[in-house]
């Protein structure tokens, strides 16, 4: 059986990578990965707990609810992505300067 | 157990009647013709829907507190009166999008659609009683949100807002959930009703990884009303944004995220404890620092709508002073500093809206000399300057006073000396604009005659809540008297 602790590593080591990739890069489509990393850290936890130490339903629903939210997220920060490609032909953060003062 | 539920439904006819209408709106819009008639049929539509929940709300304001739903929702007197003052925001954004040109043109009813959509979703956050219900509002807020911050599809500033908004949106999200996580791994439930005697008993370890865990939990709520380390999107979203949605912003996600700050603060907080000195000590901090940097940042401003923003920040970290002394009579203060800043806020965005359509720019300059070109404007935002920057005697003086009373008498002096530093602040970058308005001269006399009989009779009633809560309000007081959190299982 694999034990408790392994679950959690995974899910702090998928957090972590969501975390620096949400720094260092530079594409706005890998930071929604990024995004996606860290929400998917949660759920993972979310399992495990409800498995392990909880042993009620609770985070089982939790996950599900996850991951429905995080397909809506997706869908509107992708949409939304899309229209700014359309006008400025790129997806660079560093070029989302222009609002500044 | 259904006919359990059914009765629930009976407590939950606002929130009911908020999602029929946006249905109801989705369908008027299947119809739409391009013509004026069709425009004005989806707003009246809009406008009957809020107001019906409006007063089924006003009647859910003298209910026992009661759990819903498998106590995922709880109706108090709090939640209520938050979803009183929210319903009366999007009340007011929604007659301001009507008039104002700088949303879209080919708009039909997405803004109306949107805009009920989020007030669902704040409703759900002011009366969550676990961490589902928080997640849950959280995210339908801030989705819908970012749909109505790019809505100007045709300027890339406009999407340029949206897609930040989305991404510190998602980033903050995703580090509450692993922060919720956590608490759910250690307590084994995501009941409010049930943590709370459980988080007496932790010890060790447990208490330090809730310790971090409620940290990050904060991180997706203090990104919501926007404080300190989490404001860097609200400037540039105000910005981007049509200003009917900035308005919208500056009332109801703030007015959701406050309500879900105080209630936890309350629910789990209130007992002395490690976890409770944690608490208070971050939000101290974060209150300072907000307050501070949304004033100072304000100075420099010249975009109207970046200086509205960073004053909001401002008033945020004032609203923090309340969740910081934890007591009963601090709900109370809350609530009226949000009566207060509702009023102040939509006036001063209806005349900046007014202007900026005008113009076509947001900038200081068009401000100069309104005071020769439309005298009631002037007035009117002058009067909501001065109650902003917090003088008697309007009624930002006593929601400030009350505010900064409730620090002293909690004995956090050192915060209360912040704050009343901040409020010398803000009172330069508020002046200076009414020294615009009314001392300079105009650059040209050109009379603005757009601004017709309904609408200034509109900024009027605004404006009076203004001017008399200042003078009357310890009536309004009353009203939120037993407006306290209640942990019911």
């Amino acid at each position: 059986m694999i034990p408790y602790i392994a679950y959690l590593g995974i899910s702090a080591f998928l957090f972590i990578i969501g975390l620096a990739i949400m720094m260092s890069r530079k594409n706005i489509v890998a930071i929604l990965l990024g995004i996606e990393f860290i929400l998917n850290a949660a759920a993972l936890n979310f399992v495990t707990y409800s498995k392990y130490s909880a042993h009620n339903l609770d985070g089982h629903i939790f996950a599900l609810f996850i991951i429905v939210i995080a397909a809506a997220e997706a869908a509107v920060g992708l949409a939304i992505v899309i229209r700014y490609f359309q006008l400025k032909e790129t997806v660079h953060i560093d070029e989302a300067s222009e609002l500044r003062n | 157990m259904i006919l359990n539920l059914l009765t629930n439904l009976s407590y939950y006819i606002p929130e009911i009647v908020s999602i029929v209408t946006m249905c109801a709106l989705l369908f008027l819009e299947a119809s739409y013709k391009a013509s004026e008639k069709s425009r004005t049929m989806v707003f009246v539509a809009s406008l009957i829907g809020l107001v019906v929940v409006l007063f089924s709300l006003i009647s859910n304001m003298s209910l026992e507190p009661v759990s819903l739903f498998a106590s995922a929702v709880v109706v108090d007197k709090f939640s209520t009166l938050t979803k009183i003052l929210m319903t009366l925001g999007t009340l007011g954004v929604v007659y301001l999008s009507y008039k104002s040109k700088d949303i879209y043109t080919g708009l039909k009813s997405e803004f109306l659609i949107m805009a009920m959509g989020v007030l669902v979703g704040g409703m759900l956050l002011s009366s969550a009683n676990n961490l589902l219900t928080v997640y849950l509002g959280i995210e339908t807020l801030s989705i819908l949100s970012y749909v109505m911050s790019s809505f100007k599809r045709h300027e890339s500033s406009s999407t340029e807002a949206g897609m930040k908004y989305a991404l510190y949106g998602g980033i903050s999200a995703g580090i509450m959930l692993f922060g919720m996580s956590h608490i759910y791994g250690v307590l084994g439930t995501i009941q409010f009703s049930e943590m709370v005697p459980l988080l007496k008993e932790l010890t060790g370890a447990n208490l330090a990884v809730m310790l971090i865990s409620f940290v990050l939990f904060f991180v997706g709520v203090g990104y919501k009303i926007a404080c300190f380390p989490f404001h860097m999107w609200s400037p540039d979203v105000y910005q981007g944004s049509p200003l009917p949605v900035t308005t919208f912003f500056a009332l109801v996600p703030k007015f959701a995220g406050l309500a879900v700050l105080v209630r936890i603060s309350f629910v789990f907080f209130s007992n002395e404890g490690a976890l409770q000195i944690g608490w208070i000590g971050l939000i101290q901090v974060v209150a300072a620092l907000t307050m501070t940097v949304g004033n100072v940042t304000a100075i420099g401003q010249d975009s109207l709508k970046r200086l509205l923003a960073f004053s909001s920040i401002g008033h945020v970290g004032m609203m923090l002073l309340g969740v910081v002394a934890v007591s009963e009579s601090t709900t109370r203060i809350i609530l009226f500093y949000s009566i207060a800043y509702l009023f102040m806020t939509l006036v001063v965005f209806y005349v900046v809206s007014t202007i900026s359509d005008k113009y076509g720019t947001d900038s200081h300059s068009v401000i100069k000399g309104l005071i020769y070109r439309h005298p009631l404007m002037a007035i009117v935002m002058s009067i909501a300057l001065f109650s902003l920057a917090g003088l008697p005697p309007f009624s930002g003086f006593v929601a400030k006073f009350n505010m900064l009373s409730a620090v002293i008498e909690s004995k956090y002096y050192a915060l209360a000396f912040v704050a009343a530093i901040n409020s010398v602040i803000s009172l330069y970058y508020y002046m200076r604009i009414i020294k615009m308005m009314i001392v300079e001269q105009p650059e040209t006399n050109e009379k603005i005659e757009t601004f017709n009989f309904i609408n200034q009779a509109l900024i009027t009633v605004y404006a009076i809540p203004v001017l008399f809560l200042g003078i009357f309000w310890e009536k309004i007081m009353l009203i939120s008297d037993g407006a306290k959190i209640f942990i019911v299982p």
